[in-house]
């Protein structure tokens, strides 16, 4: 699992933005937005630029490595 | 506690097929292949020996009866989704009628054939249907209903290989464009099945030393279309992608491991009675470790992709 700390929940909502939305903007299914969310999932960098980008909030903000 | 009882399955299935191997081995080393080549049953007499076999082939049936039972289960249960059923009556009408219209042409044919083949060998001393030198035939007016209809036939089968080359290579540039996985029936998975025609190797063996029908184990591979057809139209994004490659990484890891182990084992020569049984138990493994691999590709990829119960949408 990947070692890192996911802050896109509290920015998804601060968008008022649900899983279903933002996946549907960034172009992926929702299993990855939750699976983001919980930190279970790597993203590649442009999925991490668009999901920064969605949500507007900087990607060192949202995903945090130790 | 879901993915335990999975697992749980496969080993049993596993430790089922070695049973019914190591069994068979047994027979045919120390029990003069009683049970294992086809024998009269009307004069069958138990034996002490025969234990080993029976056991193994009636838990192996009793596996595979748990495992059908399993499957009933489960259609009846994907039956009640309605969204499936959806799915499944889109399938455009006109698709409908082109694919009656193959089937009753393919029917057709098979029934000129026969008919051709009676009227052959009824006023025409079956020429042309039992084995002739063709270097000394001469056209004959009866056997132009033979000639017809074995024509008539591998037109047909050439249509169909045609039909089929122009399929592939329409899905395959579908899928080069499309994001979604292809649409898939689960009920494809009950090609699982044909696997056991892998068993009339043994009684094929005993007949005219024929190996052919080992290879049909292979077709246990294909209970992966249950995943599959489980995954259907889902979207390819990245972590589908990921977790695709992963599980065939892991698939092929087990299935050359499993290859590998029986080319060292085997390779002794010794550990069969003979050459031929030898190359029997390999190719046997060979086939089993090409369908768990086909058949791991699907399952660890719908394993990976739903490891936790999706939750409700959040707002």
């Amino acid at each position: 699992m990947p070692d890192f700390e996911c802050r896109l929940k509290k920015f998804r909502q601060l968008k008022d933005l649900t899983q279903e939305e933002l996946a549907i903007q960034v172009g992926v299914r929702r299993e990855t937005i939750m699976r983001l969310e919980k930190a279970q999932y790597n993203p590649s960098l442009k999925l991490a630029i668009d999901i920064s980008r969605a949500v507007g909030a900087p990607i060192e903000e949202i995903f945090i490595f130790d | 506690m879901k993915k335990k009882k999975d697992v749980a399955l496969i080993i049993v299935g596993v430790v089922c097929i070695v049973l019914l191997l190591v069994s068979s081995w047994y027979s045919i080393t120390f029990n003069d292949s009683r049970l294992v080549v086809p024998m009269n049953f009307s004069e069958y007499t138990f034996c002490m020996k025969d234990l080993p076999m029976i056991c193994s082939v009636s838990l192996f049936c009793l596996y595979i009866l748990y495992l059908s039972i399993l499957l009933v289960k489960g259609i009846i249960k994907k039956n009640q989704n309605q969204s499936l059923n959806q799915c499944i009556q889109k399938i455009n009408p006109k698709l409908k009628k082109k694919a009656a219209a193959i089937i009753i042409a393919g029917i057709v044919c098979i029934v000129l054939l026969f008919v051709s083949s009676w009227y052959s060998i009824t006023f025409n001393e079956s020429r042309l249907v039992v084995p002739m030198n063709f270097s000394e035939y001469t056209f004959c007016m009866k056997d132009l209903p033979m000639i017809c209809s074995v024509s008539l036939l591998c037109l047909y089968i050439f249509y169909l290989c045609v039909l089929l080359i122009k399929g592939i290579i329409k899905n395959n540039k579908s899928q080069f464009s499309n994001q979604y996985t292809r649409k898939i029936n689960p009920k494809l998975g009950y090609l699982g099945f044909l696997g056991l025609i892998g068993f009339l190797g043994f009684w094929s063996y005993g007949i005219d030393k024929t190996i052919f029908p080992f290879i049909f184990f292979m077709f246990f591979g294909f209970f992966g279309f249950f995943y599959e057809g489980k995954m259907s139209g889902t979207l390819m994004d990245e972590m589908y992608k990921e977790n695709k490659l992963k599980a065939s990484a892991k698939a092929n890891k087990i299935s050359l491991g499993i290859i590998f182990l029986s080319l060292i084992i085997l390779g002794q020569g010794r550990i069969m009675v003979n050459l031929d049984f030898t190359l029997i138990a390999f190719v046997i493994v060979v086939a089993l470790a090409i369908a768990l691999e086909i058949f791991l590709n699907q399952y660890l990829l719908y394993r990976y992709d739903h490891s936790e119960q999706i939750e409700e949408s959040e707002e």
